[in-house]
């Protein structure tokens, strides 16, 4: 009843009543009203004010009303559920996958691209100062400047913005041992944390006099989780000394809580520039003047009113008047670029490439599992058709009936949810240990923010879910339903599902296609001769922390001597020596080559001091000529090049005619007699750089002598002789540390992108594959059950066990041949996003989409043929006595 | 006529009475305001109008609830009922009239004392 015709109601029996009354009192028929009116006062006023009263009260009964039903229909939905067990697991395994993969990625996405560093005051205004700059492998964008570059832009931009620097950090020993614990550093100038705005928690934070460039003040801030790791949040941390890589530093404070760096990798220790007179590289040149001591980043904070553009201007103007150094000169383009370092302008390194494609893939499994889903919902709708018409029929309002079933999905995914927040906190761990190894992640792997995104994303999922079996079945008719002939069934639901089995074909398409690229990529990329034997070379070196053992000149000899030793280690085959291991870092020598160099570009002369048989041991090919002479120190002065830097000196010409001047043997040209093979050093797609190499036995100039033993082993004995390699060297060298290295393992970051493209893409492409293979077989066995009776009356009619279920599978198949012809297509379509990550293959390899579309038809097929043999076997008795 | 004035100065009171009133059970809008006439004997006018607003209102705080029946002369008429809450409110609204009265009266038989 309406509020209006309450009130009414109410009133008039009162009148009714008190009249009635009063009239039995003896007063008159119009006594008696007047006195009624007189008794109640202003009518119209008390009417409008009981309505309005009980127009409130109405609007919150029917909030009240709302959470109490849409209870009941949770607990009806549980109800529901916990009827079919098999089901639900299903639906919330499904899509606990499909948000978990999804908040696991977009949290690594979210730390390494969107969210700022934690700690620090109004991070949008903090910009990173790029360059752009030749290098060896052609212009690029660069960020690390040294300590003359940020004078000068620190200068031009007095006034206009604040500038601080730092250097990224990097890993170093606290104390000293082989298992001496690994600390986190970064140097950065004295205004650091003001520019910042970070606070010390404990003691203080750098002052401006211990940032004099020589004046070396060995104070240390260390980090909020250092403090609680090293010193377990004593409070005399503060004062206490600290020893890195041979140097004590006095702590004199605690970064607040949180705060990390502005890097992805976390620091733990903090120490002023001036340090650097310490800790910098021995050389003539003071470490500010030196542009050998570079890889400092430069931040800025532009003042209110200044434009960035113009900022960038004055940097680029700035730093062309700088003298060429790091590749700057008068083409140098400077940018601002944000804090988040990986925002770049620079190409982000290959995993976060890969990451962000994973990222594509996480949401088109996400999608595959909401099509999964809505199909098992589908279904489910489907075979409670009755149930539901029932309700219809008793007078359950349609509206009440759509909440109910959506009521049951948004459960579903509520559960699912928390399933898939757990499962992405240790999947994003996981993915971050396999995508970035090295990187220390200052933050969690879930944020708030991706866990309420991931909530919000499966409620409205779930709705989405539920909302079309809802509306299909509660649209249904009731009589029709009632009824429910097994033929009238074979209706739009089943053309909705199978077009949800087609989508769910050709996204897995899309992602096997995907895999098999990597695949091939990382089959390729490891075939490809890099000019080593990648699988059978380890190599020993042994490292000193202590200032007495780092001065032990004697240690290149003492190594050399062991050579029969380790000749003698079972299963291995030769023993080699060199100054440095490949992917080590290189000497780069300066020389003249034996014609007029006016006008040519030399390349770098990158070189590698090795013993006469170290090109065998490690698998790297002698193309011409031979290697050096072995006959100790009474050796000749002569040199190899590798093929790359025998094409950039003598294109022309012979090499071994030809010979080079180094600044220490001026008069003598060392002869070339061997050309090596290229080699790869740096990542498979990079530019090959030429080298040099001379011979540990007589070098043409001073080197640092033989740092390392190679072994060339069979790849099956590595970890054996890897172990026996430690404890001799261990033994020979005490207080030094034995550092074992296999030549895969050195290697290992080059194929690193394509090894995470096939694994992570082969994974989700099978997930893919079984939830669509399960999709197909559901829906062809529903479509089956559907029509028992008509293949009962076929059967009854005398068809043939093989003609019903060449009609049953190919119907199924028919639906997946549209799905995988459409897969295809998108495949295609998204080739462009992936071919600048595949190695020697293209996006669009026909054999590959071939062979997909081969496997998936098969597994279609498989997934139809057994409810097809099932219909085969319907008993048309029992078939035709079901309805 | 009453003014404003007046009978926001009665609301605490006529809530009371109302209260008191449903105590004996639910009741009908015009059984409640009969109670309160009868009861006072006449001492002070009750606008049955406010009596409806304050039966709505206590309904709206969910002192009272409501429900349609038939009234002894078979009529449809709505009766209020008592909840939990409203008997504690009862409780309480009563504890404080008494405490009004009591203060009212010792002020009103005081002497005046001279320090």
């Amino acid at each position: 009843m309406s509020i209006h015709r309450d009130t009414d109601a109410e009133l008039r029996f009162h009148f009714q009543a008190r009249i009635e009354a009063l009239v039995e009192q003896g007063l008159s028929r119009e006594d008696a009203v007047r006195r009624a009116h007189e008794e109640f006062g202003d009518v119209d006023a008390v009417r409008e004010a009981l309505r309005a009263i009980d127009r409130r009260l109405a609007r919150r009964r029917s909030r009240l009303e709302f959470f109490e039903s849409l209870w009941q229909d949770l607990a009806y939905a549980a109800r529901s559920l916990r009827r079919t067990p098999v089901l639900a697991l299903t639906i919330v395994v499904t899509l606990a996958l499909g948000l978990g993969v999804n908040a696991a990625m977009f949290s690594l996405l979210d730390v390494i691209f969107v969210r700022p560093p934690a700690g620090v005051a109004d991070p949008s205004g903090v910009r990173t100062i790029w360059y752009q700059a030749q290098f060896g492998a052609g212009a690029r964008f660069a960020a690390g400047f040294d300590y003359a570059s940020y004078l000068t832009v620190a200068k031009t931009l007095a006034g206009d913005a604040d500038v601080t620097l730092f250097r990224q950090p990097i890993d170093r020993k606290v104390g000293h041992g082989e298992h001496a614990p690994i600390v986190t550093i970064s140097i950065v100038a004295g205004n650091y944390f003001p520019f910042l705005g970070i606070r010390a928690q404990r003691g203080r934070l750098f002052s401006l006099d211990e940032d004099r460039v020589n004046d070396p003040r060995m104070v240390a801030v260390i980090s909020d989780a250092f403090w609680e790791r090293q010193f377990d949040r004593a409070s005399d941390a503060v004062g206490a000394q600290l020893e890195i890589a041979n140097e004590k530093y006095t702590i004199v404070g605690v970064a607040p809580r949180g705060f990390a760096g502005t890097q992805l990798n976390a620091t733990d220790v903090w120490v002023p520039t001036s340090t650097l007179v310490r800790t910098a590289p021995p050389s003539k040149v003071p470490w500010w003047q030196n542009s050998a001591v570079n890889g400092f980043l430069i931040a800025v904070r532009p003042r209110a009113g200044v434009r960035e553009v113009d900022l960038a201007a004055r940097i680029t103007a700035a730093l062309r008047s700088e003298t060429g150094s790091l590749g700057i000169d008068g083409h140098t383009v400077a940018t601002l670029g944000s804090i988040n370092y990986a925002m770049g302008p620079a190409t982000l390194p290959p995993a976060f490439r890969v990451a962000t494609r994973l990222a594509g893939v996480a949401i088109v499994v996400l999608l595959i599992a909401c099509a999964n889903v809505v199909n098992l919902l589908l279904a489910r709708a489907a075979r409670r058709r009755r149930e539901i018409a029932v309700r219809i029929a008793l007078g359950v309002s349609r509206g009440r009936l759509m909440r109910m079933l959506i009521a049951e999905s948004v459960l579903l995914s509520l559960v699912a949810t928390a399933a898939a927040l757990g499962a992405a906190a240790w999947g994003g761990a996981a993915i971050r240990a396999l995508l970035a190894p090295e990187i220390h992640f200052a933050s969690a792997p879930m944020h708030w923010r991706v866990a309420a995104f991931a909530f919000g994303l499966a409620i409205m999922a779930g709705g989405i879910a539920g909302l079309a079996p809802a509306l299909q079945s509660s649209a249904s008719d009731v009589a029709g339903a009632l009824k429910a002939s097994a033929l009238d069934r074979a209706s739009r639901g089943s053309r909705l599902r199978n077009g949800l089995v087609a989508i769910q074909a050709a996204l897995s398409v899309v992602l096997l296609v995907g895999a098999l690229l990597f695949v091939q990529s990382l089959r390729n990329a490891q075939t490809h001769d890099v000019g080593f034997a990648v699988d059978q070379v380890v190599f020993g070196a042994v490292s000193f922390d202590t200032r007495d053992s780092l001065r032990d000149k004697a240690f290149p000899t003492r190594l050399r001597a062991l050579e029969r030793k380790l000749a003698a280690f079972p299963a291995v085959g030769s023993v080699a020596f060199t100054s440095m291991p490949p992917r080590a870092g290189l000497h780069q020598q300066d020389y003249t080559p034996d014609f007029d160099t006016t006008g040519r570009r030399l390349p770098v002369g990158w070189t590698i001091v090795v013993s006469p048989n170290y090109f065998a041991t490690i698998g790297t090919r002698l193309l011409r000529g031979r290697t050096f002479t072995d006959a100790g120190p009474n050796s000749p002065l002569e040199m190899i090049v590798d093929q790359t830097m025998a094409d950039a000196l003598w294109p022309n010409d012979d090499p071994l005619r030809h010979c080079v001047y180094f600044p220490k043997t001026k008069s003598t040209c060392v002869p070339i007699v061997g050309v090596a093979q290229s080699t790869q050093d740096e990542m498979l797609t990079d530019k090959l750089q030429p080298h040099f190499y001379f011979s540990l036995d007589n070098p043409p100039v001073p080197t640092w002598g033989a740092a390392a033993s190679v072994l060339r082993v069979s790849p099956n004995q590595r970890a054996s002789v890897a172990r026996a390699l430690h404890d001799l060297l261990a033994s020979e060298f005490p207080g030094g540390i034995p550092t074992i290295r296999t030549m895969a393992a050195l290697m290992e970051p080059t194929y690193r992108p394509w090894r995470l493209g096939a694994e992570l893409f082969t994974l989700f492409g099978v997930l893919a594959l079984v939830v669509a293979g399960i999709g197909i077989y559901s829906s062809v066995s529903y479509a089956v059950s559907q029509r028992t009776h008509e293949f009962g009356i076929r059967v009854a009619l005398g068809a043939r066990t093989a003609d019903v279920m060449r009609q049953v599978v190919s119907e199924g198949l028919r639906t997946v041949l549209l799905g995988v012809i459409t897969g295809i297509l998108m495949a295609l379509a998204a080739s462009r996003l992936v071919a600048s990550l595949l190695y020697g293959i293209a996006p669009s390899d026909p054999a590959t989409l071939v062979a997909v579309a081969i496997v998936l038809v098969a597994i279609a097929a498989a997934a139809a043929f057994v409810p097809a043999w099932r219909a085969a076997k319907a008993d048309p008795v029992a078939a035709l006595r079901a309805d | 006529m009453t003014t404003t004035r007046e009978l926001d100065l009665l609301q605490g009171t006529l809530d009371v009475l109302v209260l008191r009133a449903l105590s004996w059970g639910a009741m009908h809008g015009y059984a409640v305001a009969e109670f309160i006439r009868n009861g006072s004997s006449g001492t002070f006018k009750v606008l049955d109008g406010a009596l409806y607003t304050a039966l709505h209102r206590m309904e709206e705080r969910g002192w009272v609830e409501s429900e349609w029946g038939m009234s002894e002369k078979k009529k449809r008429a709505k009766f209020y009922r008592l909840t939990a809450a409203g008997r504690r409110a009862l409780r309480d609204e009563t504890a404080t009239w008494n405490d009004y009265v009591a203060a009212v009266a010792r002020v009103m038989t005081a002497t005046l004392e001279t320090a």
